[in-house]
């Protein structure tokens, strides 16, 4: 028998009083998107129902919950993450406590985020999953990082933040981005010899080249279907074994959405309103091709080495569709990415795809867009209680036969 | 005119560069709208500048096959690249014109190296921090509107967005790849001088101004959207000799693809040409 599966909670954290009208009336969803569109009084206590919901996924027996950054947008309401992780340290007991991630490029020096983390790995005794990423399109117009050395910074900040971490201090960094001549941060984690770091990629080659020669778990960021992870996955444990260590599922995460109610005809109903109100007004900007523009990837947001960016264009077609293109309920199934409807439905394709994957993180979103608590709530519960023990028996014996060396680590 | 495409060797780098004409030596940095910037060779502007002069265009990191420069990442590295390159074309001291980025570059280099400049032409240069009048974001506007158009960044950068020039070069959807690629090498190459702080100035440009004493010749379109006329008028009035800013009537950012001889009616005289 292996560990099973592992099934996390996402919370995105979305802004959910929107007017009705706003697709029409509003060019995107992030960035420009006018605050005066915030509405005070309905918002009192938002962030605390969110947070309570990931609270409650905790006490259902979810291996962790998962947060993201994200700035000036209606998509996700978490500027700072580590804020939202400090009240889970204190209102959680048992899961992981995943940052997917803090956006090194956009600290002034990420020695403060290898602090932070510390001090969250403290506050929750080792539970803290520290996710490092560079940023987005998005983050080089919020915070003015140039895109052209987003990644160098980036990778520099995550070696400083690692010996920060296993390094005895004080000692000197002589970095390019980053100098400094007393790095000896306390407190230091509880996690030895440091906490699980997770990063973010949308396929990219050198990406996982450095994922894998660190050590660290890759987390696939794209919104895939299952054939793409599992070329993604093959991509990955090939550079994994150029790097001289080895697959297992445990060393990548993939990103899904999931609504379960009583039957697949109900899942849509009550799951409706939230879905499109996630998929035509959250991905505006970000996934959505066809209206509004897209700062997530392109000519704009130019870190791509020149070699890369050409690779790009000539295996791709301008204006293709994405996630927030879709118009119904087949296109959106098609897409593999948002799973609706009975337990028994979002069985099967969950499993299906992790067979299919061989992925052993799944980091799930429940709540979408403008989704009542109640209804959240309640996909959540019958996931976690018919879903999720399904899921978690047949992985044990599935990874146990596929990756004998984890055998023996249920 | 016989244009002639090489490659130097610059300390290990290769800068790619396009030299024509004979004469006194005329060096000029691109812009985006420009060649090297998303044209591979030379357009009718540069070609009327070869008239008593040697021009030489030389490629900005990373475009239009200069390598990229991974040690630059300030305005500051970028000049010394071009210290380093005049130097190994053995320019002593020669003329300097440049459009938007490049005439950034031109007025940077000029105030450091007044001695070696005979003579400035800026044309819808960036560089200077002129309170609230913004320098236009060309990198969100890169990003295709409604998944392939681009007809902001044709608006930002030419007169009309469906004048010809601003169509061949900045199509909807996918264009030519070598086209793209070079429109995508100077973003990147943007992004490194010109993002932070947002967009492509450097706040201490103006009060050096003063040490540019060579004669000077500032052009700029009347509908400039990417750049506005404020920072011509700035540079005008602040460049060492005074200068005159010379506005070319209905013409967008890229004045010199738009209206190239009436830009050249005004650049020619001026270089003594």
């Amino acid at each position: 028998m292996s560990k099973p599966v592992q099934l996390f909670c996402w919370h995105f954290m979305a802004y959910p009083y929107l007017p009705a009208d706003f697709d029409e009336q509003y060019d995107s969803g992030w960035i420009t998107v006018p605050n005066t569109l915030w509405d005070r009084e309905k918002s009192r206590g938002l962030l605390n129902e969110y947070i309570d919901q990931l609270a409650y996924a905790d006490t259902l027996g979810f291996d962790g919950m998962v947060l993201n950054e994200h700035h000036q947008n209606i998509y996700g309401l978490m500027p700072s993450p580590n804020i939202i992780a400090s009240a889970l340290t204190q209102k959680t007991k048992n899961g992981k406590i995943i940052v997917l991630a803090n956006l090194l490029p956009l600290h002034g020096n990420p020695l403060r985020v290898a602090e932070e983390y510390a001090m969250l790995d403290n506050m929750s005794d080792g539970r803290i999953i520290a996710g490092l990423a560079p940023g987005g399109g998005q983050e080089t117009f919020n915070y003015n990082t140039p895109a052209a050395i987003q990644r160098e910074q980036f990778w520099e900040a995550v070696d400083l933040i690692h010996q920060a971490w296993t390094r005895d201090g004080p000692f000197a960094f002589e970095g390019k981005h980053y100098p400094l001549r007393y790095v000896n941060p306390w407190p230091q984690p509880v996690q030895r010899p440091y906490p699980p770091v997770w990063i973010p990629g949308s396929q990219s080659r050198e990406t996982m080249r450095q994922v894998a020669r660190r050590g660290y778990c890759y987390f696939l960021s794209s919104r895939l279907h299952g054939g793409a992870i599992a070329k993604a996955r093959e991509e990955f444990a090939k550079v994994l074994e150029d790097a001289g260590s080895k697959y297992d599922p445990f060393r990548m995460g993939i990103l899904m959405s999931v609504y379960v109610s009583e039957t697949d005809e109900q899942a849509r109903v009550e799951s409706h309103e939230g879905i499109w109100y996630f998929l035509k007004n959250c991905l505006k900007g970000h996934l959505r091709n066809f209206h509004g523009r897209s700062l997530t990837f392109g000519p704009g947001v130019p870190n791509m080495e020149l070699a890369d960016y050409r690779r790009v264009l000539e295996n791709t077609k301008p204006g293709r569709a994405m996630l927030g293109d879709v118009d119904d309920w087949d296109a959106l199934q098609k897409a593999q990415s948002i799973l609706v409807g009975s337990p028994e439905t979002v069985y099967r394709q969950i499993s299906d795809l992790v067979r299919e994957t061989q992925v052993g993180n799944l980091l799930i979103q429940f709540h979408l867009g403008n989704m009542r608590d109640d209804l959240a709530r309640k996909s959540m519960r019958l996931f976690a209680t018919q879903v999720a023990p399904r899921l978690r028996d047949d992985s044990r014996i599935a990874f146990a036969g596929h990756f004998p060396e984890l055998a023996g680590t249920a | 005119m016989d244009a002639k495409k090489r490659d130097i060797d610059v300390r290990g780098r290769k800068v790619a560069l396009i030299e024509a004409g004979a004469g006194a030596p005329l060096v000029y940095l691109h812009g985006f709208a420009d060649v090297h910037g998303v044209a591979g060779d030379l357009l009718p502007f540069h070609q009327g500048l070869t008239q008593g002069h040697r021009l030489i265009a030389p490629a900005h990191p990373g475009c239009n096959g200069s390598d990229e420069f991974h040690q630059g990442n300030r305005i500051e590295d970028f000049l010394f690249h071009y210290c380093e390159a005049f130097d190994a074309l053995g320019l002593d001291r020669f003329a300097l014109a440049g459009h938007c980025a490049g005439g950034w570059i031109a007025a940077e280099y000029a105030v450091r190296h007044p001695e070696r400049v005979t003579r400035l032409v800026l044309i819808g240069a960036s560089g200077l921090f002129v309170p609230g009048e913004y320098i236009g974001d060309i990198f969100i506007h890169s990003q295709p509107d409604h998944g392939t158009s681009l007809a902001s960044l044709r608006r930002m950068l030419f007169a009309a967005d469906d004048a010809p020039q601003a169509l061949r070069y900045y199509p909807d959807g996918r264009g030519d790849l070598d086209d793209e690629m070079r429109r995508y090498g100077m973003l990147r190459f943007g992004s490194a001088i010109g993002f932070k702080p947002p967009y492509f100035y450097n706040r201490s440009l103006v009060d050096r101004l003063y040490r540019a004493t060579m004669p000077s010749l500032v052009v700029w379109g009347s509908d400039d959207r990417m750049v506005p006329v404020a920072h011509g008028k700035a540079y005008a009035e602040r460049l060492g000799n005074g200068s005159t800013l010379r506005l070319v009537a209905g013409a967008g950012h890229a004045v010199h693809l738009e209206q190239p001889d009436a830009v050249l009616a005004q650049v020619n005289p001026f270089l003594g040409a």
